[in-house]
């Protein structure tokens, strides 16, 4: 199911941070990851990702190291930081309530 | 290296321009490693494409609807890097209005004792402290507005508005420490003054005549009889007319070279 731009917005931060969470990725494979972890229903475009992952490192949520992955090619990975971490679990606590409380009122029809 | 082929290669490289040539991402540096990063997202991309057994027009398709429009990813990319471009637009503005001040007040006192030597009245009153002072002033203040004009409003739209905020603010130390505002005030309109006839006015030749003009008024109208004769203070003040139109062309060469590129 295509998931509606604005709705995704606000969640694309979470996600990342989520994402990166289980471990350093670089761009390609975290739309991988994304896509897989979800069925699909997560398809971000690399437009979206690119300015979220730099808009992320600059609010000090990720850092990024150039390295040599698995496959030999050079790759620039992203990481959470301390201050990631901690965003990761204010963000997911924060989703929580919000689902919780918007599945309240679908639910009170 | 990459591993594309010919056409995929043109296609992504054309797109990934697109991206960065709007992207206004004000460091060097940066602009290289998002280029970087952009170009070894297409190689994983092509690459897995093809293990996926997809033909080269496939991939082509895909990638490109998988990008979507560059100018959105640009405005993107242009958005996280705003504060950056706003801090060097406003240094390269104060660095422009300081570059511009200095030649412009150099040249016009070199050129205003020139006249004065002409004139036969005493070269030392054009650099005495006060008259010295409050040229600075004028020409500074004129600088900041005209500089102001061409260069902060390519970035916050508005440039009449945060000139009019910096000239308050100037306003408002000169009267907190007890000096008279006026020649500040003066120098912010002579800067639009400047400026609106560089808009108005499209032929060089016509724009230095109006020039010319405005500050021969302005001469008539600030002539004291006490002081000085109307010959030395109207030569004087065409000095400063031409001086300030040699400003419009620094200004012009110096906002390039600094800012250009954002």
């Amino acid at each position: 199911m295509e998931i509606d731009r604005e709705l995704l917005k606000g969640s694309i931060s979470l996600l990342l941070l989520n994402l990166l969470s289980r471990g350093e990725m670089y761009g390609y494979e975290i739309l991988q990851a994304a896509a897989v972890r979800s069925a699909n229903a997560f398809e971000f475009k690399e437009g979206t990702l690119y300015p979220a992952l730099h808009q992320l490192e600059k609010k000090g949520l990720v850092r990024s190291q150039w390295r040599t992955g698995d496959n030999g090619r050079e790759r620039k990975y992203y990481s959470l930081t301390t201050k990631g971490r901690k965003a990761a679990h204010e963000y997911e606590r924060q989703w929580q309530h919000l689902t919780g409380a918007v599945n309240a009122v679908l639910g009170s029809k | 290296m990459p591993c594309w082929g010919a056409s995929e290669m043109t296609t992504a490289e054309r797109l990934i321009d697109e991206i960065m040539a709007a992207s206004r991402i004000p460091s060097e540096g940066r602009r290289r490693e998002v280029l970087r990063e952009l170009r070894a997202h297409v190689e994983d991309f092509v690459s897995a494409g093809r293990q996926s057994g997809r033909c080269e027009e496939d991939i082509e398709r895909l990638l490109l609807e998988r990008f979507g429009d560059p100018r959105q990813i640009a405005r993107q990319f242009a958005w996280v890097y705003r504060r950056e471009r706003a801090a060097l637009h406003l240094g390269g503005f104060l660095i422009s209005t300081v570059l511009v001040s200095l030649v412009i007040s150099a040249t016009a006192l070199a050129m205003q004792a020139g006249i004065m030597f002409g004139f036969g009245s005493p070269v030392l009153g054009v650099f005495g402290s006060r008259h010295t002072a409050i040229e600075a002033l004028d020409i500074l203040a004129t600088a900041a507005a005209y500089v102001g004009l061409i260069s902060l409003g390519r970035f916050f739209g508005r440039p009449l508005a945060v000139l009019a905020a910096v000239a308050a603010g100037l306003v408002a130390v000169f009267v907190a420490v007890g000096l008279s505002p006026q020649f500040i005030l003066f120098g912010f309109a002579n800067g639009a003054l400047l400026r609106g006839i560089q808009v108005a006015v499209r032929h060089p030749a016509a724009r230095l005549g109006a020039v010319l003009a405005c500050f021969g008024v302005l001469g008539a109208v600030f002539f004291h009889p006490s002081s000085s004769a109307l010959a030395s203070t109207a030569a004087s003040w065409l000095i400063m007319g031409s001086a300030y139109h040699l400003m419009t062309h620094v200004a012009a060469r110096v906002d390039h070279a600094l800012l250009g590129r954002l």
